[in-house]
């Protein structure tokens, strides 16, 4: 009986300690936003294994994971980005920005122009419209490689900044040019009357995100898929009239669940992570042989062309009289144009955004995916370089 | 001497045009409808000027007056004189006796050769066009998106021709080692095709000829080596009915009646294979 007993409690004790470990293993998923990449991950492997069923299950999906599921993500990004804009919050200060802003068109105009130069090399102009994507930065990716090499430095401000700075033009570009069956009138009035009702919500002190989410939201993802934008900014709009707390910089963290302010976060953060799972499992299925062109392109422009803008685009800066930000010299600055050729998830995005089934999102989303060697590079760098965690 | 000499020539074309042993002739029939396939073609090279030479020398035999062309018509730059180099001269003969040739627009193409009068595209990226009882579909394989897509099913199910072809690019069915199958295009469109019951598929890319076995229902051809080619670079499976990869090639397609009639000529006249393809049962 003690044996049973025993054994039982062994038994109980190796199930409590499985459940605790599968609960850590999904904590450190969530913590990290491993779960896109651990979706990009299962779709490479099927599609490359049995490319006709992942394509049969991933082509049926793709609308309502891109173009609904992903909503919530920019609503969330955006409601981070708007806080912080706030009066009192970390980027309300113009200053922040100056530097930023023309890092990042350095970049921007690195990254496009590598990608059109190459692809104009290799006559091969089809691709060309392809260069949003070459501009992309992930941001988390970044945030986390960098986060390692530098501990405490003022890196990650600036390379948050810089993101949101570059993707925010991208996202311009891919609303406008999302291909589309057709194009309906009626939309500019749904956009009216959605910001309309959120304006009054907001007047009437709502603080519960739901109406602004069921009503507002439902109206302007209407009018955007009717004038044939993008309907992932949907709720870009909307997130604005949401009731909001100045925050400080850093994006992802937790802020307290307190008020209703941060109830749509709290609530919605666990959702998004999923969705970006299934983003990652529809979008990132590509057969590895179909590289060619747009995926060296792709390399290029992220992993040069990006960085050397950035780097000229400073140094152009500071030429003009800007200064660099605090505990931040140009070798460390070397490293953090380096890790922000990680175009990953916002390239993937862009790509799926902009261009339609077939070789050439093919091909580029290959190069999109490789980008993430940006990572190594900017290890790699940090190490030569020796600052961050690697210097003496 | 004369008389020799023109019994030679015939007999030069007697045994360039035959089919290979156990191989079908084409019938050449008045009323039928008769076109050859290039694709991968503009790389100015001396082979592609053999392909041409040879297309021309075949047309005294096989008198087609329409060609079709797979994609990647132009290779490199593609300035006005390299339209001479790399399609007026290789096909001089052809478009001088009034052969009409129809693009698709390949990975190398430049987006506005649609608007070359050679290749009347008539400016579009995708249209289509009939010759007697044959409707043509030709597609822009780059992207497949969805205005392309919603026209392809329209043009589909409106036509009321007896034989359907369609031709683009990317092949959603191939064993060339370096592309091979575009499988996410395949599953995009191939249930139209099926749906509304193509007869026949042609495409390049791949820079190798190939024939499968049918698929659902429908014949696909890989036609990719007019100009460029990829020697050894076919992996044959289970599903294909025959390949050469070993010189450049070009086909010759005759459509009468209930039947197709096909041979795949290689640059240097041999037919490499032929076959006869039954009209699909409309439902």
């Amino acid at each position: 009986m003690l044996r049973n007993h025993a054994a039982k409690a062994y038994t109980f004790g190796r199930h409590h300690e499985r459940h605790r470990t599968t609960r850590g293993i999904f904590a450190v998923l969530f913590d990290h936003f491993l779960l896109l990449p651990l979706g990009v991950a299962i779709a490479l492997v099927w599609a490359n294994q049995s490319a006709e069923s992942y394509f049969r299950v991933a082509q049926p999906l793709a609308f309502f994971v891109n173009e609904i599921g992903m909503t919530l993500f920019f609503a969330l990004i955006t409601q981070e980005i708007v806080e912080a804009l706030m009066p009192h919050g970390a980027l309300h200060s113009w200053r922040r920005w100056s530097l930023v802003l023309v890092a990042a068109v350095g970049g921007i105009v690195g990254s496009a122009g590598v990608y059109l130069a190459y692809v104009n090399l290799q006559y091969e102009t089809l691709l060309a419209s392809g260069w949003p994507i070459a501009c992309a930065i992930d941001i988390a990716a970044v945030y986390y490689t960098l986060k390692i090499i530098f501990p405490r430095s003022g890196a990650l401000p600036f390379v948050l900044l810089l993101g949101i700075a570059t993707d925010a033009f991208g996202v311009l570009v891919v609303a406008a040019r999302h291909p589309v069956l057709a194009v309906h009138t009626g939309g500019a009035a749904l956009m009216i009357a959605a910001l309309g009702i959120a304006a009054l919500l907001r007047r009437l002190k709502v603080r519960t995100f739901w109406p602004y989410l069921m009503i507002s939201g439902t109206l302007s993802w209407i009018a955007f898929y009717r004038e044939g934008l993008h309907p992932a900014f949907a709720l870009v709009p909307i997130v604005p009239f949401l009731p909001h707390e100045p925050r400080r910089l850093d994006l992802f963290a937790d802020p307290p669940d307190d008020d209703a302010t941060h109830h749509f976060e709290h609530e919605w953060n666990e959702v998004v992570q999923g969705i970006l799972f299934l983003f990652g499992l529809v979008n990132g299925g590509v057969l590895l042989k179909g590289y060619d062109t747009g995926t060296w392109a792709m390399l290029a422009a992220a992993l040069v062309g990006r960085p050397l803008g950035i780097l000229a685009g400073v140094g152009l800066a500071v030429a003009a009289g800007l200064h660099l930000p605090r505990r931040i010299g140009w070798r460390e600055l070397a490293v953090v144009a380096c890790a922000s050729s990680t175009g990953f998830t916002f390239a993937l995005f862009f790509a799926t955004g902009i261009l339609a089934i077939g070789p050439v999102l093919a091909q580029i989303t290959i190069g999109a995916l490789a980008t993430a060697a940006g990572a190594a590079m900017a290890f790699g760098a940090a190490k030569l370089l020796r600052v961050g965690r690697y210097a003496h | 001497m004369r008389r020799l000499t023109a019994m030679l020539l015939g007999l030069i074309v007697f045994v360039t045009l035959r089919p290979a042993a156990g191989g079908v002739a084409l019938p050449v029939r008045p009323e039928s409808v008769k076109f050859a396939v290039i694709g991968d073609t503009g790389t100015g090279d001396k082979e592609e000027y053999d392909v041409g030479r040879q297309m021309a020398a075949v047309r005294a035999r096989f008198p087609f007056d329409l060609v079709i062309m797979l994609g990647d018509n132009m290779y490199g730059r593609q300035r006005p004189e390299d339209f001479v180099d790399k399609f007026e001269r290789p096909y001089g003969p052809l478009l001088k006796a009034g052969v009409l040739f129809y693009a698709s627009l390949g990975n190398h193409d430049d987006q506005s050769n649609r608007f070359y009068k050679g290749f009347n595209m008539g400016g579009e990226r995708y249209y289509s066009f009939a010759k007697k009882n044959v409707r043509f579909f030709v597609l822009d394989s780059n992207q497949m998106d969805p205005r392309q897509r919603a026209w392809l099913e329209e043009a589909l199910k409106q036509s009321q021709d007896e034989w359907k072809v369609c031709y683009f690019h990317h092949p959603i069915y191939s064993d060339g080692g370096r592309h091979g199958s575009d499988v996410a295009l395949r599953v995009a469109i191939e249930p139209l095709l099926m749906k509304y019951s193509v007869d026949v598929v042609f495409a390049g890319h791949d820079h190798i000829y190939e024939r499968f076995k049918p698929q659902k229902g429908i014949t696909y051809f890989v036609e990719g080596s007019s100009g460029e080619l990829r020697r050894g670079d076919v992996k044959p499976s289970a599903a294909t009915a025959a390949y050469f990869d070993q010189d450049q090639a070009f086909m010759l397609v005759e459509i009468g009646g209930e039947e197709l009639t096909f041979e795949a000529v290689a640059r240097t006249g041999a037919v490499v294979d032929s076959g006869v393809i039954p009209r699909k049962p409309r439902t």
